[in-house]
């Protein structure tokens, strides 16, 4: 684009010549015969370059050019004048006019100050894109540092950073926390006295700094389980710039990896037992303890047999409960289950075993129930176990009552038994696997304690609850409510 | 009954075990020896007989009530002038179930606790039976047995 140029001159023939030879040189020319109309066209358009006479009818050159100056600093300024003589000129350049112009000039003399201004300018305008270029660049590099000062400190992690001095030159709160540190306590200080006798005193040896080997290893305080990892940390070149340590707390994995191990225990020990007792009645009967009569083994091969119940009812609720726990999300029932079909088909399912026991049933529906939320076989599963508990745990001729109404919460389901209840300071542990409780009342009870922590999955996956009361022998009440 | 299994003289021993089955078979097994057997199916059950009977030789098994019920009971036991010196040996499934050291503390254990020997579970009735007849003395059982 044409440079833009604003010539100012009360002299209709310089005004016209100094226009004509501009123009055909390809410039944009505007004209002004004082020091208003210059101000006029200043105040609609732009320039590059504004030359003017120093004597002007209303206002002199100077008080011009010190307007020019302040209102557009861009315009790149020339004084031309008739008095040429240095005082002039040195007084115009303290007042900030770019170049001088004495007249009278030659086209060259005028083109050769255009292009001056001209080049002077490009240099301007460059140098300022550079300045503002830079300072966005520092502005960025300030909101990048906070940025990463305020993530590095909310991080949960642990993070001390050391330089190549072994000073700890950052630490997290979280850092701070686990080395018992007040705020801004590390900072500054020798890594090696400062980690000293704490919990990451291991880490000290990974972090000298003529140790460049990075270290893992785990690290407990009280109940807290730390995994921490020292690195060093390198610029581009591949030079050490200092060594980092993290810190990651692992306690609720640990105490994960320790329920796993405890229930692997527990579970290896309910599948041994069924097999020791499994092992002794065939010895016995191998070694004929008992003469050579089988009449005799009967009771043993009765005692075998459930065992061997026993071991397959253990298998199916770990399945059962792997299941729930591979699933975690409740499936989506293609139809909800029906209660009333459902209830009906696990009490026949223990009809027979309560009769032996002089147990009865009974089974209460309200008319209109809401629809239960689970899948069908989730519900036989979860009332198989509350009928079952409530007739194996019952006194004899005592009596199950499965009741099903609309709450103010949903479908609610109860089983009340009359048997011999359960002590109040075993309740918070109903439901954990294998939880069984040893009583003399349940010596003889066949169970693996692995029912109602299927129950309570099953009902929990699904948004409900488990509600337990009991007094011990009088009964207990086991209620699932599932919301609508 | 088979003459030929009873051990001479009339021991009596006592099982304690939570598990009803292992205790029937380990009273056939004994009882088809000569042995008077005597069973107890936990800590409570063990001390009411203990305040009757006495047993010239006590196995316990570990895990019952609580998982180290067979410790506590055979301490009780232990302090009774009348059990000094009758044998007390302990039946566990732990070191094979947790897999950790339980063997290497054995001997501290044994101090401690002044049982006569560690079986680990599940435990033939055989080698109960050597057991048995090295605390209490009796013909070896012939070699794989009847």
């Amino acid at each position: 684009m044409a440079a833009r140029i604003l010539v100012v001159d009360d002299e209709p023939g310089i005004l016209s010549g100094v226009c004509e030879i501009l123009t055909l040189e390809g410039y944009e020319v505007d004209t002004a015969d004082c020091g208003r109309r210059a101000q006029e066209l200043l105040s609609l358009g732009s320039y590059d370059v504004a030359l003017i006479d120093y004597r002007l009818p209303d206002v002199d050159g100077l008080t011009l050019l010190r307007s020019i100056r302040q209102r557009c600093p861009e315009v790149m300024t020339c004084m031309i004048t008739a008095y040429a003589n240095i005082e002039t000129a040195v007084f115009a350049t303290r007042q900030g006019v770019d170049v001088f112009l004495p007249k009278p000039f030659s086209p060259d003399d005028l083109l050769g100050a255009v292009d001056t201004l001209l080049g002077y300018k490009k240099l301007r305008d460059e140098a300022g894109e550079l300045r503002a270029a830079h300072a966005a660049s520092l502005r960025e590099l300030a909101s990048e540092k906070s940025q990463t000062h305020s993530l590095v400190a909310s991080l949960r992690d642990g993070v001390l950073a050391v330089n190549r001095e072994g000073e700890i030159v950052l630490a997290n709160r979280a850092m701070e926390e686990m080395l018992g540190a007040a705020a801004g306590d590390l900072l500054g200080r020798q890594v090696g006295p400062a980690l000293a006798g704490g919990v990451l005193a291991p880490a000290v040896a990974a972090l000298d700094p003529q140790n460049p080997a990075p270290a893992v290893f785990e690290a407990e305080r009280g109940e807290q389980r730390l995994f921490v990892t020292a690195s060093g940390f390198y610029d581009d070149e591949g030079a050490l710039l200092g060594r980092i340590v993290t810190a990651v707390d692992i306690s609720s994995v640990r105490r994960m990896a320790l329920e796993k191990a405890r229930f692997t225990r527990t579970l290896v020990h309910e599948l041994r037992a069924p097999l020791g007792a499994l092992k002794s009645i065939v010895e016995v009967m191998r070694d004929r303890s008992l003469g050579d009569d089988l009449g005799s083994y009967l009771s043993f091969l009765d005692r075998a047999d459930e065992r061997i119940d026993g071991l397959g009812e253990l298998i199916s609720d770990l399945l059962s409960l792997s299941r729930i726990e591979h699933e975690g999300a409740p499936r989506q029932p293609d139809a909800p289950a029906d209660t009333p079909t459902v209830v009906g088909e696990v009490v026949e399912l223990w009809r027979d075993r309560a009769a032996a026991r002089s147990v009865g049933i009974e089974v209460d529906l309200a008319p209109e129930l809401p629809p239960c939320t689970i899948p069908a076989d989730d519900l036989r599963t979860l009332l198989t176990n509350l009928v079952g508990n409530a007739v194996k745990y019952n006194r004899a001729s005592g009596s199950v009552t499965v009741q099903a109404v609309r709450s103010g919460e949903g479908l609610e389901i109860a089983v009340r038994d009359t048997g011999i209840g359960i002590e109040p300071g075993n309740l918070p542990r109903l439901g954990e696997e294998f939880f069984r409780e040893k009583r003399t009342e349940t010596r003889g009870v066949e169970g693996n304690g692995l029912g109602l922590a299927i129950v309570k999955r099953l009902v929990e996956r699904a948004g409900g609850r488990l509600a337990v009361r009991s007094s011990p022998g009088e009964g207990s009440e086991f209620r699932v409510i599932f919301p609508c | 009954m088979n003459g030929l299994k009873a051990d001479t003289g009339k021991h009596t021993l006592l099982f304690i075990d939570d598990d009803p089955v292992f205790l029937e078979a380990q009273k056939a097994f004994f009882s088809a020896r000569g042995y008077t057997v005597l069973t107890a199916g936990g800590t409570d059950a063990a001390l009411e007989l203990l305040r009757e009977e006495t047993p010239d030789l006590i196995l316990v098994d570990l895990m019952m009530e609580h998982t180290d019920s067979g410790f506590r009971l055979a301490r009780r036991i232990r302090r009774e002038e009348r059990f000094r010196g009758t044998p007390l040996v302990m039946l566990s499934g732990v070191a094979s179930e947790t897999g950790i050291g339980f063997a290497r503390e054995r001997e501290a254990l044994r101090e401690w606790s002044h049982l006569d020997d560690f079986l680990d579970k599940p435990v033939s009735a055989h080698r109960l039976l050597a057991v048995v007849r090295e605390r209490l003395g009796g013909p070896d059982e012939p070699a794989g047995g009847r």
